[in-house]
């Protein structure tokens, strides 16, 4: 019971450094996963981003972490990584090639009119692609962390009961 | 009457994804092909004497005893490499290595034109050697002409390797689900 309390106990200077470093974390996470000429992609950057959650978390409890970002939310973002990449770009190409099955080639796009295929290309794997595999990445690791934080908790609970 | 707003979008998700994965596996290429060109060696077992044919590759034409020599080893049309037929090649004198480029014609919807594919040698022993250019070479050289990409890395894993990636993608998402399913016992997802 005693251990269980001093857990509850958050420190003080943990917290005024999360605070501070959170922020900075989501902006390198966003750096190495928006954009082709740095170092990275979606999968680094997703990792970056649910590391700073699991911070969060780390330093202020799951309620907190809960409240920031909830699991609702979660789910909705795991989905949407995975349609940015399979749904949005496959269905453009699908509709935009009258039929023709190019998917997931993005020079069917119309936009390829404008400023020709592999700059569309370019354009569609940097911005769209890698943060959808970004979304999903960091959205499945935050809910399974979330999962296995609750586990342990339900179980303190039940062996203080006891 | 109460709306179950978040069961029902993820049944339409997992619906519309379902039939999004049965469109794309009729689409899929194919693959498995232990003869494609990736699987290849770069130096093909070739040595003719040169005496003669440098004078032909220089006017432009690939000798008719090296040209069957290459379609003997297996580069034919049949197994799905180009041909190198009068008209669809190309050839270029590579001063830097001291040899002749074979460029061939591509018929390829987005990206037509001649690609670098053989490249031919004179030796020390006055033999002509064949090599193929092998498949990181030409990713190098062509990968910004063809996706606007500076980064190899990404093109190769979104643009060259995209089904890859997004079954790669697949598996996190459905880890994740897994997981859910598994570990959170409510009543709320």
């Amino acid at each position: 019971m005693s251990t269980g309390k001093r857990i509850q106990e958050r420190d003080v200077v943990i917290q005024t450094i999360a605070k501070l470093m959170i922020p900075f974390i989501q902006l390198y996470g966003l750096y190495v996963m928006v954009g082709t000429e740095g170092a990275g992609g979606g999968f680094q950057g997703g990792t970056v981003l649910a590391a700073s959650f699991i911070l969060l978390v780390v330093a202020f409890g799951v309620d907190k972490g809960r409240m920031k970002m909830p699991e609702g939310w979660n789910a909705v973002f795991k989905s949407l990584g995975l349609y940015l990449y399979a749904g949005v770009g496959g269905l453009l190409c699908i509709i935009f090639s009258l039929g023709k099955a190019e998917y997931l080639n993005y020079s069917a796009i119309p936009l390829a009119k404008i400023i020709g295929g592999p700059a569309t290309r370019g354009f569609w794997v940097g911005n769209v692609v890698e943060v959808g595999i970004g979304v999903t990445v960091m959205a499945a690791f935050v809910s399974i962390f979330y999962d296995l934080v609750r586990k342990e908790e339900s179980v303190k609970e039940g062996g203080a009961e006891e | 009457m109460k709306l179950h707003l978040l069961p029902t979008v993820a049944l339409l998700s997992v619906i519309l994804l379902g039939a999004m994965f049965m469109y794309v596996v009729e689409d899929i290429p194919a693959f498995g092909d232990s003869n494609s060109p990736p699987n290849k060696y770069i130096e093909l077992p070739i040595s003719i004497d040169a005496d003669g044919l440098a004078g032909s590759l220089d006017a432009g034409v690939v000798p008719a005893e090296l040209k069957t020599k290459i379609e003997e080893i297996g580069y034919t049309k049949e197994n799905n490499f180009p041909a190198l037929e009068e008209g669809k090649y190309e050839i270029e004198s590579n001063d830097e290595e001291g040899g002749w480029d074979v460029l061939i014609l591509k018929e390829e919807k987005y990206y037509p034109g001649p690609e670098k594919w053989y490249f031919i040698k004179e030796d020390l022993g006055g033999k002509l050697k064949v090599y193929r250019y092998s498949i990181p070479v030409r990713w190098q050289e062509k990968t910004e002409e063809e996706t606007g990409l500076p980064n190899m890395v990404t093109s190769g894993l979104a643009d060259y390797r995209g089904y890859d990636t997004m079954y790669e993608e697949t598996v996190i998402f459905t880890a994740a689900i897994s997981v859910i399913m598994l570990l959170r016992r409510r009543e709320k997802l």
